[in-house]
């Protein structure tokens, strides 16, 4: 490839990381946390692109403006060294493409039955008995899992909780579901809550919804995925950040 | 001058087309303008779930591993525009006895995954440093930093034995690889590492034409690992692996297996191998240890950095050398 086109490629890399973080929409790919990061490496990135772009133009116009210059003189030269090698720096234009145009969903419930399950019991968090009288607490999916896995649920003391998460599942009685990230969307597992006691047509598969219900303690005390009884379901857009 | 040494009849005929104007920008913009005139289509395709989860593990992989490609890339160049030809062999320790562990400690210094080390262990060959020596600090770098050991500890809290158990595992690894190589590698291979932007020029024409170069190569051979993971990750059913959960040896290859398939980051591995309660600790260590170590992308950039022949002996020999480590450090400690 020539020098002015890795430039170009090069500029539209870093324009796609810094149009990504300063939108919002890296938080559908990694976590929250990397906002910085991706901002600093699209800077840098289209430093590098300018630098490369204006050196190749100056050349350019520097040798007569015949377009050969690239391959003459000094700075050309490292092109014969290498040419073929960065010719696979083309493949970049592929996720720029994709993302200036569709940038693809954050993870939805193909993947809840794939991923690893979250071990809820890894932690060792204590939760504080909840207080009734307040209204519904809004929680995560998972400190809604830990609480129900501390001693039964006890901690829930019947106060009602709001939940946030995507429908997994067809039909009724479905399972609202969040994943959780250390990294990226790639090391994302799922956490499940069973949402019981809805009647009439559970919202579409995919639909991101505000459950509002109470603690339903597991009728065998097994392994099963925690329930929730729920009083309300409300369909909601898809939230900014996706993952717990 | 390099003018001549691979130039061919291809490279003539590209020079002919280089002719008209910017052939280069013009290209690029009508890729993307027929992306963009394709739209439609993409928008139908995204519309099926499996297609839209294989975008979306693709450019979370590709956005993921971008910061530390740069940071990667920025050393490399710093290196090359600042350290001079002929230094590296000069100061580094002849005996590889001696080169590949120190190479392989300094590995700790590294914050950061595999993505950015490839392109720095590539620049420390193509400087003249002895091949074992940088094959090594390339296998721990991303194994052993303070903060992928951190992300471990927290991964598996009250459990430090896991992260000194990580820790070893890596380094005596990365140990093992780098002596093999020495006793038995073919320096040959690694002629595409050596064969390199010229660092002749001011440092800052340097530094901009070799970051340039390396950005451009590693990130495309990442995007095309990425690519592979992902499609991988979409198609092959996890109940390939849990039918194997367990602890022994099988437990031990299938994790390792899923770790070359998933390409995850070395600074969030041990969160999913924290996940993955079905498995004995030590095949879960398999999992940590081989991830930054061979996995699909990490291939695919190596072969793009030293070379295929490279890439086909070296990943195997790695994949080895990380699962025996790891059966051995984990009966040991876990």
């Amino acid at each position: 490839m020539n020098r002015a086109a890795g430039g170009a490629i090069t500029v539209l890399v870093g324009t796609v990381l810094l149009r990504l973080t300063l939108t919002g929409t890296y938080r559908r790919y990694v976590r929250v946390g990397m906002g910085p990061f991706l901002l600093v490496a699209g800077v840098v990135v289209i430093v590098l692109g300018m630098a490369t772009l204006v050196r190749a133009l100056r050349d350019r116009e520097r040798d007569g403006g015949t377009g050969a210059e690239a391959y003459e003189g000094h700075e050309g030269d490292e092109e014969h060294g290498h040419g073929h090698d960065d010719r696979v720096g083309w493949l970049l234009l592929a996720p720029v493409a994709a993302l200036l145009l569709v940038a693809p969903p954050a993870l939805g419930s193909y993947s809840v039955d794939r991923g690893a399950a979250v071990d809820v019991r890894a932690g060792d968090s204590t939760f504080a008995t909840l207080e009734p009288g307040r209204g519904p607490v809004p929680m995560t999916l998972l400190e809604y899992n830990q609480r129900a896995f501390d001693h039964d649920g006890a901690t829930f003391n019947g106060v009602p909780v709001q939940l946030t998460g995507f429908v997994a599942d067809a039909e009724a009685p479905f399972r609202v579901v969040r994943y959780q990230i250390a990294c990226c969307a790639v090391d994302a597992a799922p956490i499940a809550v069973r949402v019981v006691g809805t009647t009439g047509d559970s919202p579409p598969r995919d639909q991101w919804v505000t459950i509002t219900g109470t603690f339903q303690p597991a009728a065998t005390g097994g392994d099963e995925i925690p329930a929730i009884a729920a009083t309300g379901v409300v369909e909601i857009p898809a939230p900014d950040d996706p993952y717990e | 001058m390099r003018v001549g040494e691979t130039a061919g009849s291809a490279e003539r005929s590209e020079q002919r087309a280089a002719v008209r104007p910017d052939w280069g920008v013009g290209l690029v913009l009508l890729v993307v303008a027929a992306a963009a005139a394709a739209r439609p289509l993409l928008d139908q395709l995204l519309d099926r779930p499996a297609v839209a989860n294989w975008a979306t593990v693709f450019v979370a992989l590709a956005v993921q591993a971008m910061p530390f490609l740069v940071l990667g890339v920025v050393v490399s160049a710093v290196v090359a525009a600042l350290v001079p030809a002929g230094f590296l062999p000069r100061v580094l320790p002849r005996r590889p006895a001696v080169a590949v562990p120190v190479a392989a400690a300094a590995g700790v210094a590294l914050p950061g995954c595999e993505c950015g080390s490839v392109p720095i262990a590539g620049r420390l060959v193509g400087q003249g440093a002895p091949a074992p020596a940088a094959l090594a600090f390339l296998l721990s770098a991303p194994a052993i930093n303070p903060v992928v050991l951190v992300a471990t500890a927290v991964a598996f809290p009250g459990k430090p034995e896991v992260v000194l158990a990580r820790f070893l595992a890596s380094l005596v690894a990365a140990i093992v690889v780098g002596l093999v190589w020495a006793g038995r590698g073919r320096d040959d291979l690694l002629e595409r590492a050596r064969r390199r932007v010229s660092t002749e020029g001011r440092p800052l024409a340097v530094l901009v034409r070799t970051a340039q170069h390396d950005l451009l190569q590693a990130g495309g051979f990442l995007i095309l690992g990425a690519a592979i993971a992902a499609t991988l990750q979409t198609v092959v059913p996890r109940d390939v692996v849990d039918a194997v959960a367990g602890s022994g040896p099988l437990a031990l290859l299938a994790l390792a297996g899923l770790a070359v398939v998933m390409a995850i980051c070395s600074e969030a591995d041990a969160f999913v191998a924290a996940s993955l309660t079905q498995f004995s600790l030590t095949a879960r260590l398999g999992f940590m240890v081989v991830g930054p170590m061979v996995d699909v992308k990490l291939v695919a950039m190596q072969a793009g950095t030293f070379g295929r022949g490279f890439a086909v002996r070296f990943a195997p020999l790695t994949f080895a050398a990380a699962v025996a480590s790891s059966a051995v450090i984990g009966w040991w400690l876990l």
